[in-house]
């Protein structure tokens, strides 16, 4: 339950960072660290605009969306504290549970019968698809070093005896900041900010979306920031008392999002053709960490 | 609970005969109006009559009876352990929803009197041949029965005979499927030189060596080119479009099916060295999972994607019978309980969704006359029904939550991260790690496919004119739609309740009691309990959080309005974005998987008013392409040299008869025949 209240408080100030982060980087003021909240609570309070051609997919989809992150956030511990859905093997749940939300907005998109839509429903399918073994093979080489197969029995029996079990913890960061700009389709993949529809992909498949609807996307978006913050900050918390590793999970975060921030002003988005390339980076890594497992275990002899 | 009820199984046997001889002559005799509803009441009948055993196998004991045929085969041995008692219930489920969807599907074909009354009799017989292929004992009695399966799926595929690509998906059908039967006989034979007796049981008497390998190898492929794992695979996405859709949906769903059932019939009585065969298998599943569903991902014709699905779908009850294999090998029982529950699993969920996806198929089949989802869209403002089905069916299909395709996923990754641990050697940890990454990547391709089929076929806007306005099929068609999304649901929300099933039969199966660790099991099922739970929840909550939308949204203002389109306002249904470009950049970074074809004819520079032209694209299967074709090509070509003998001369088939003749009479003159 900890983590839940933690990861929702941690969302409402997330993207603010990073915007501000953006902004300072650019030389700019900015917009206060509540102001992306703000939006999207204006957003909550307005009627919406339908396509035609849309179905009652279009409808339950964001709904759906959000309830699947909901879900994966609610089964993710804190240090010791496991989440309120724990069990051998719940990260399979976790990422299929969120494929469940991918699915509904991916149909949902196809659902406008827009030409520029179903780009970017297709670009979020190949894309998640490549991220997702990155994710297992993470996962399988941390069940393999510590011989559990849960997020809070992984998480609270990593224990950094060498040298190397630290690597592993900061590869595995590497990999979910990755994954968490890939699944948020922030840059280098994506540029949320462009203007031009054929170049964008999480953004173009929500072009349709209006009012509530808009709103809970893009809460639904900061939710799963903190989410992988959470899990990023699950690597180093361990078996810390709470009142450390509260402020150090808030840290965390912020760092998180100052990093995403610092990535986005100084980076220049992909070519499309070159993203793949990009996210096989990902599984490699994992693959890494995978050998570095082996190398702990002593597997080679 | 009837206890200490048991039942002679070769009366079984005799009696569905029997009911099917009466079916026989009554779908002779009666008018047209009535030939379904007879088809029908005796695949029910069939249906209930073998249901009892098999469900007094799986709460009891094994039935058995022993059928004698004293000029034929003599004393048949057939039985109804646990196995066959599972497979039975998915052949029986699965066959009654074929049947009554066929009811409806059929009635289209008014003017195909006469095969609607041949595919109503090959029908029952396809029905019940099945069931026999579990049943019996001996291995000569099981052939019958499997050519029989064979044989009456082969007549039902070429239900429209008259078309030419039909019968041409058939002949491909029959040459492959005996090809099976060709690797099955040897494999018999084989085991009968061995130890002298046909029956599977005997497969136990054999010592321990390459004889025992052999034979499992040639009823390996013969199985497997059943089940269609690859290389053998290339008759499903030939077959299943070509037979009509309840046909598909019953082939797709378990004659496949019947090839894992004679595997893990094999190797419950074979011993062997099973680490290295499971390790084979692992990885040759992998390559399937892997293999099919990328072409379904990129092929037009939504039947022939199913079909690869099909593919994928038994690479991933090979992952569990290999997985189940390696437990053997390295004495791990839990990994072999986990192993085959899943794959045994996973066999019922697959059988469910995918007819429930074939339905659906030949639902918009029967409405558009058409199986290029490029021309299709917007169908789920005229056939809701069948769309809300096909969406549950895709995303169970995917293995998402809270559906049952994501229990026996959720075993198999399971099985495999238990399976990571307790091994010493580093390359099974190589191949686990790298099978987890394979099925994470056809869970991803998977997504890739449904999202685009689901969205291609049925969202959007039409892109093409029919000759009439698609409707929503009948009731009857679906029936068996809803039996089956009640089905699925009960194994998503109780998965305990099937888990505990299928660990009863591989307990019978194999003798793991001693060595089993029960409080490893009980947590395995206590995880499944959960996951039922979980499921449940995730149910629930997106039912309040639509309940709290609702009301927010109920006073609210909503605008209609033209979709999006950068201020242009006049979208057009051919405008939208295609199967085919959504799944290009995909095609494009597997294109040593999945090679796209196009056929174009280039500008000329000199061209000044370019004429019409056109172009397309198209997606082959390289396997088939690349080794199978030109393969079969080679053979016909040494084959054609002895064309002389077939010369279409009379007398000289006479000549040959005689030849035959002196052969066999100075051959027993000799002393050479006995």
């Amino acid at each position: 339950m900890i983590s839940f209240l933690l990861i929702i408080l941690a969302s409402l100030f997330f993207m603010g960072l990073v915007v501000r982060t953006k902004s300072i980087a650019s030389g700019r003021k900015g917009p206060g660290v509540f102001q992306p909240m703000k939006d999207i609570i204006r957003l909550w309070k307005k009627g919406s605009v339908y396509s035609k051609t849309t179905s009652f997919i279009f409808q339950i989809a964001p709904t759906a969306y959000f309830t699947s992150v909901i879900m994966a956030i609610l089964m993710i511990p804190h240090g010791n504290n496991p989440g309120l859905i724990s069990f051998d093997g719940d990260f399979v749940f976790f990422a299929y549970v969120l494929t469940f939300g991918k699915f509904l907005m991916i149909i949902s998109a196809l659902d406008t019968g827009s030409s520029f839509e179903g780009m970017g429903a297709s670009r979020e399918a190949l894309f998640s698809m490549l991220v997702e073994p990155a994710f297992f093979i993470l996962m399988g080489s941390f069940a393999l070093l510590t011989g559990h197969t849960s997020f809070h029995s992984i998480f609270s029996m990593l224990h950094y005896g060498s040298n190397i079990s630290y690597m592993l913890g900061v590869l595995a960061s590497i990999v979910f900041v990755l994954i968490a700009m890939i699944e948020n389709s922030r840059m280098p993949v994506d540029d949320p900010k462009t203007h031009l529809e054929l170049t964008m992909i999480h953004e173009v498949m929500i072009l349709d979306n209006s009012g509530f609807d808009l709103g809970l996307i893009m809460f639904t978006t900061h939710l799963k920031f903190a989410m992988y913050g959470a899990m990023i900050s699950n690597f180093f918390i361990g078996m810390l008392p709470l009142e450390i590793s509260i402020p150090l999970f808030f840290v965390i975060q912020a760092g998180f999002a100052i990093t995403v921030g610092l990535i986005e002003s100084f980076m220049a988005r992909f070519r499309m053709g070159h993203n793949p390339q990009f996210i096989f980076i990902l599984t490699s890594v994992s693959l890494l960490i995978f050998f570095g497992v082996l190398l702990v275990l002593g597997k080679f002899m | 609970m009837i206890c200490g009820f048991d039942m002679d199984t070769s009366q079984v046997i005799k009696l569905t005969a029997i009911v099917f001889m009466a079916g026989v002559f009554g779908l002779l005799t009666v008018s047209d109006k009535y030939k379904s509803m007879i088809t029908i009441i005796v695949v029910l009948v069939n249906a209930i009559i073998t249901t009892v055993p098999a469900l007094l196998a799986i709460t009891q004991n094994t039935q058995t009876g022993v059928l004698s045929m004293p000029h034929l085969l003599g004393n048949i041995g057939t039985k109804v352990d646990s196995l066959s008692a599972w497979f039975i219930l998915i052949i029986n489920f699965t066959s009654i929803n074929g049947v009554l969807y066929g009811s409806g599907y059929l009635k289209a074909y008014t003017h195909l009197k006469v095969n609607r009354e041949l595919h109503w009799i090959f029908y029952t017989l396809f029905h019940i041949s099945m069931v026999w292929v579990c049943m019996f004992e001996n291995g000569l009695a099981f052939l019958i029965s499997w050519e029989l399966m064979s044989l009456s799926s082969l007549m039902l595929v070429i239900f429209e005979y008259q078309k030419k690509e039909t019968l041409k998906a058939g002949l491909n059908y029959m040459v492959q499927m005996h090809l099976s039967v060709v690797f099955l006989t040897l494999g018999i034979i084989w085991l009968f030189l061995n130890t002298g007796s046909f029956n599977f049981s005997s497969l136990a008497e054999l010592p321990q060596n390459n004889h025992s390998l052999w034979i499992f190898i040639a009823l390996f492929v013969g199985f497997a080119i059943k089940a269609g794992f690859i290389p053998f695979h290339t008759w499903l996405p030939k077959a299943h479009p070509a037979a009509p859709s309840h046909v598909s949906g019953v082939m797709s769903g378990v004659i496949v099916k019947l090839g894992i059932y004679g595997m893990i019939r094999t190797i419950t009585y074979l011993r062997y060295d099973w680490l290295i065969i499971g390790e084979v298998i692992l990885s040759l599943s992998v390559i399937t999972s892997v293999y099919g569903i990328a072409n379904a991902a990129v092929i037009k014709d939504f039947k022939a994607m199913l079909a690869f699905c099909t593919i994928e779908n038994i690479g991933i009850i090979g992952i569990g019978i290999g997985l189940g294999l390696i437990g053997m090998g390295n004495g791990n029982p839990v990994l072999v309980l986990i192993g085959f529950s899943a794959a045994l699993l996973h066999t019922l969920n697959h059988s469910l969704f995918k007819s429930l996806l074939f339905f659906g198929a030949g639902s918009v089949y029967q409405q558009t006359h058409t199986r290029n989802m490029e021309q299709l869209g917007g169908l789920i403002k005229k056939m809701p029904i069948t769309a809300i089905f096909f969406l549950i069916g895709a995303m169970a299909i995917g293995g998402l939550p809270p559906f049952n395709g994501f229990v026996s996923e959720y075993l198999i990754y399971f099985g495999l991260f238990k399976g990571l641990n307790p091994i010493s050697g580093i390359s099974q940890v190589v191949l686990i790690v790298l099978s987890i990454a394979g099925l994470a990547i056809v869970g991803g391709i998977s997504l890739l496919t449904f999202t685009k089929s689901f969205g291609v076929i049925f969202l959007g806007q039409s892109r093409a004119e029919f000759h009439h306005e698609p409707n929503e099929v009948s009731f009857i068609m679906q029936l068996p739609q809803y039996l089956i999304v009640v089905a699925m649901m009960s194994v998503a929300l109780i998965p305990q309740f099937y888990l505990s099933t299928t660990s009863k039969v591989i307990l019978a199966l194999f003798p793991l009691n001693t060595s089993l660790n029960t409080s490893e099991f009980s947590q395995m099922s206590g995880n499944i309990a959960t996951i039922g739970l979980v499921s449940l929840s995730f149910i629930g909550l997106m039912l309040l959080m639509f309940g709290i939308r609702w009301v927010i949204l109920r006073k609210r203002e909503k605008v209609e309005y033209e979709t999006w389109g950068c201020g242009y306002v006049a979208p057009v249904g051919k405008a939208q974005y295609t199967g085919s470009s959504f799944t290009r950049s995909f095609g494009h970074l597997l294109s040593f998987l999945v090679k796209e074809r196009r056929t174009f004819s280039r500008i000329a520079k000199p061209e000044l008013y370019p004429e019409n032209r056109t172009f397309s694209t198209t997606y082959n299967d390289i396997l088939e392409k690349y080794v199978i074709a030109p393969l079969t090509k080679r053979t016909v070509f040494v084959l054609n040299y002895f064309q002389f003998i077939q010369n279409g001369r009379i007398q000289s088939y006479v000549l040959y008869g005689l030849f035959f003749v002196i052969l066999v009479f100075i051959g027993s003159a000799l002393n050479l025949i006995k």
